[in-house]
């Protein structure tokens, strides 16, 4: 577009206007025309203030721990793209394991404090790496329990 | 950085992974659906599914984030383009006159809300050019869209927040 057209209004020529993405003579064009007209200043003060909103927003911080247990464990290369890779449930069956392990610790709800079999540690290591092979396992399972051999 | 120039999916997650992060947030609105979308582009850097051009780090890894996005939001297509009014003014009714205090504040979380409103094209338009700071030239070649549609969807995207929001 090499002009804008008489009459018109500029539409999103606003916004690129904004953003110094005209050419300077339709720029120049613009401004003049903005100057004239009420309806275009409106809608020109309300993209910029949009703009202004959206350019304010701060960084995002990742969760603690997200980059680092993706390198911990790597990415499995052989899982398809779109389906997810479900490191937050194993996160989840990390930290289920850990409280597992507290409660072994302190004893709590085993007055008789009698060894368990398998040991929790090994129950939690066989939980995590069923959850590793990619399966939404976390989700079926509860609160059915999880189907691991010990046979080993 | 390989050995090729190619970047690995580790450096771009210890060198790149706040920006990464952000843009995935901006785009999703949420951290579950960030933490899947920026899992899913490092698994596409692993794969070497995308073609690394030496230049902008940032620009790469905002475009082959913006269009998983994109392909993620068009299989389950919640919110068709057609919904929208074509004529930018039907969804920012002329108001001469009216005073807008350019100088009002908007908390982060309900511009990022608002940010979630918008069609998936126009929202990542915005983000590409105000967050990110591409130019519509750079947006057009990362979405593979004309420039005048950049143009057309930045504007929109910014008409519904500013009326979202007022």
């Amino acid at each position: 577009m090499s002009s804008f057209d008489a009459g018109a209004h500029l539409g999103d020529a606003l916004s690129a206007l904004l953003d110094d993405e005209l050419p300077v003579a339709q720029a120049a064009q613009a401004r003049a025309h903005v100057a004239e007209c009420p309806t275009c200043a409106h809608e020109l003060a309300a993209v910029t203030q949009a703009r202004a909103w959206v350019r304010a927003l701060p960084p995002v911080e990742p969760p603690f721990g997200f980059y680092a247990r993706m390198l911990d464990d790597r990415l499995p290369v052989t899982a398809a793209v779109g389906p997810r890779f479900d490191l937050r449930r194993r996160a989840a069956v990390a930290a289920l394991g850990a409280a597992a392990a507290a409660v072994t610790v302190l004893g709590i709800g085993s007055p008789a404090a009698r060894p368990v079999s398998p040991t929790v540690p090994r129950l939690v290591e066989a939980h995590a790496t069923s959850a590793s092979v990619g399966a939404d396992l976390l989700s079926k399972l509860a609160p059915m329990g999880v189907p691991v051999s010990f046979g080993r | 950085m390989s050995g090729s120039g190619v970047p690995t999916w580790e450096d771009v997650a210890r060198e790149h992974g706040r920006f990464l992060y952000t843009v995935a947030y901006r785009l999703t609105g949420n951290s579950d659906d960030a933490q899947d979308l920026v899992q899913e582009v490092l698994l596409k850097v692993r794969r070497g599914l995308e073609t690394y051009r030496p230049g902008s780090m940032e620009g790469w890894l905002s475009r082959i984030t913006t269009n998983t996005f994109l392909d993620e939001a068009r299989r389950r297509r919640r919110r068709p383009l057609d919904l929208l009014p074509e004529e930018p003014d039907r969804v920012l009714p002329p108001q001469p006159g009216a005073d807008i205090a350019l100088a009002a504040e908007a908390l982060p979380d309900d511009v990022q809300d608002a940010l979630r409103q918008l069609p998936e094209e126009y929202r990542a338009a915005v983000v590409l050019c105000d967050v990110i700071g591409l130019s519509y030239q750079e947006i057009g070649e990362s979405l593979d869209v004309p420039v005048g549609t950049v143009r057309s969807r930045i504007h929109r995207g910014r008409a519904v927040l500013r009326k979202v929001l007022e």
